[in-house]
């Protein structure tokens, strides 16, 4: 699937004029005053990227840290290692300087306490996208990760704040 | 090892399971509670792992889920899930009083919650294992009250790296007058659903 279409594909998502909803495994972008969201993150992390000249903003629900060794088929953007550098790119298309985009992080929760040791996807996805992130030169300017809560985040490309929503914390911004 | 479908074999020889670990559990939850309960299997759905998600109304949807992670020959996990409201009818079911009783779900409910679905999951191994001579291990339970598409994801991203079907056993619990839903997911990884099969007779 080209990039191009891909990005239709994406848009088709919106379920109300201006709400661009990025479902799991997807990568969106969208300028003010569309607002991108994406719900009920658990051990996925939402990643949002924001240019705070052109104010375009990024969002990624990323699903698994890394596609190597992983059944590829379906949605590939719900692999960290290719949905952050694609997110990335993406942004950049749309006039997004490379030095002048952050992120912003949420998710990566354990939905599931007390479960031993293996229950550790919501971090190992936490770490892949911070690695991905580094490597693209993206500094994560916040972030509200962790935890035993699923979120559902909203990023809004004119100011850059991302507005978090759970059953457990209510709402807040970072 | 891929699946699209069962054949209407196999989905036979799976169904039948289901009911058997129903009608087991059924017993064991009547011994606990002191009355009459009684489970059936209305359905058994193949789904591969990334529809699962797409289920509940919507991914915001406020539900329980119990997971327990598969050991011994076969890996993988299961998964219980049920509405907020369902679960706390079942809570009054167990109980034996009018549904709509119990209105907060706190830790005694989800306790209570996790407790059933485990004697569920565990008669629904037992009746698969003694099927299909296999060694089907649960580990601990543990559970939530949270997003429906969370707690999806948190278990398909987990199943993820083995797993890519999901057998969907719908669940319903009958009390003296009343009745729950309920859902209960299996996910085998691909090689313990081919042992699975094989041993049933009906790869």
């Amino acid at each position: 699937m080209s990039e191009s279409t891909e990005a239709l594909r994406d848009l088709a998502l919106e379920d109300e004029p201006g709400h661009v909803i990025v479902g799991v495994g997807e990568i969106a972008c969208a300028f003010e005053p569309d607002v991108l969201i994406t719900q009920a993150l658990g051990s996925c992390v939402g990643v949002a990227l924001w240019d705070p000249r052109v104010h375009v903003g990024g969002l990624a629900h990323v699903m698994l840290p890394t596609a190597l060794g992983s059944d590829q088929s379906g949605r590939r953007h719900r692999f960290a290692d290719i949905a952050v550098p694609a997110l990335v790119e993406r942004m950049v298309d749309l006039g997004a300087g490379r030095r002048r985009i952050v992120a912003k992080l949420a998710g990566g929760a354990s939905m599931f306490r007390g479960e031993s040791g293996t229950d550790t996807i919501g971090d190992r996805n936490v770490a892949a996208v911070r690695d991905q992130l580094e490597r693209a030169g993206v500094p994560v300017s916040a972030a509200d990760t962790g935890g035993s809560h699923a979120r559902t985040i909203e990023l809004s490309p004119g100011t850059g704040i991302l507005l978090i929503r759970s059953y457990t914390f209510g709402m807040h911004e970072i | 090892m891929k699946f699209d479908a069962l054949t209407e074999m196999q989905a036979d020889a799976l169904r039948e399971t289901g009911s058997i670990g129903a009608g087991h559990a059924a017993t064991a939850l009547s011994q606990l509670v002191g009355h009459p309960v009684s489970i059936d299997v209305p359905t058994l759905e193949v789904l591969g792992v990334g529809e699962v998600p797409d289920l509940f109304g919507g991914p915001e949807v406020l539900v329980v889920g119990v997971h327990v992670r598969l050991l011994g020959d076969i890996g993988g996990s299961m998964l219980f899930m049920a509405e907020r409201s369902s679960a706390l009818a079942l809570v009054d079911m167990m109980h034996a009083r009018p549904v709509g009783t119990a209105r907060a779900f706190s830790a005694d409910e989800e306790a209570l919650v996790s407790h059933v679905a485990s004697i569920l999951i565990s008669a629904y191994l037992a009746a698969v294992g003694r099927l299909a001579d296999v060694s089907l291990l649960p580990a601990r339970a543990s559970s939530t009250l949270d997003m429906a598409g969370a707690i999806m994801d948190a278990v398909t991203a987990d199943a993820a790296m083995r797993a890519d079907v999901a057998l969907l056993l719908k669940t319903r619990f009958y009390g003296a007058d009343t009745s729950v839903d309920s859902y209960l997911f299996f996910l085998p990884d691909p090689a313990g659903l081919g042992v699975l099969l094989g041993r049933l007779g009906v790869a």
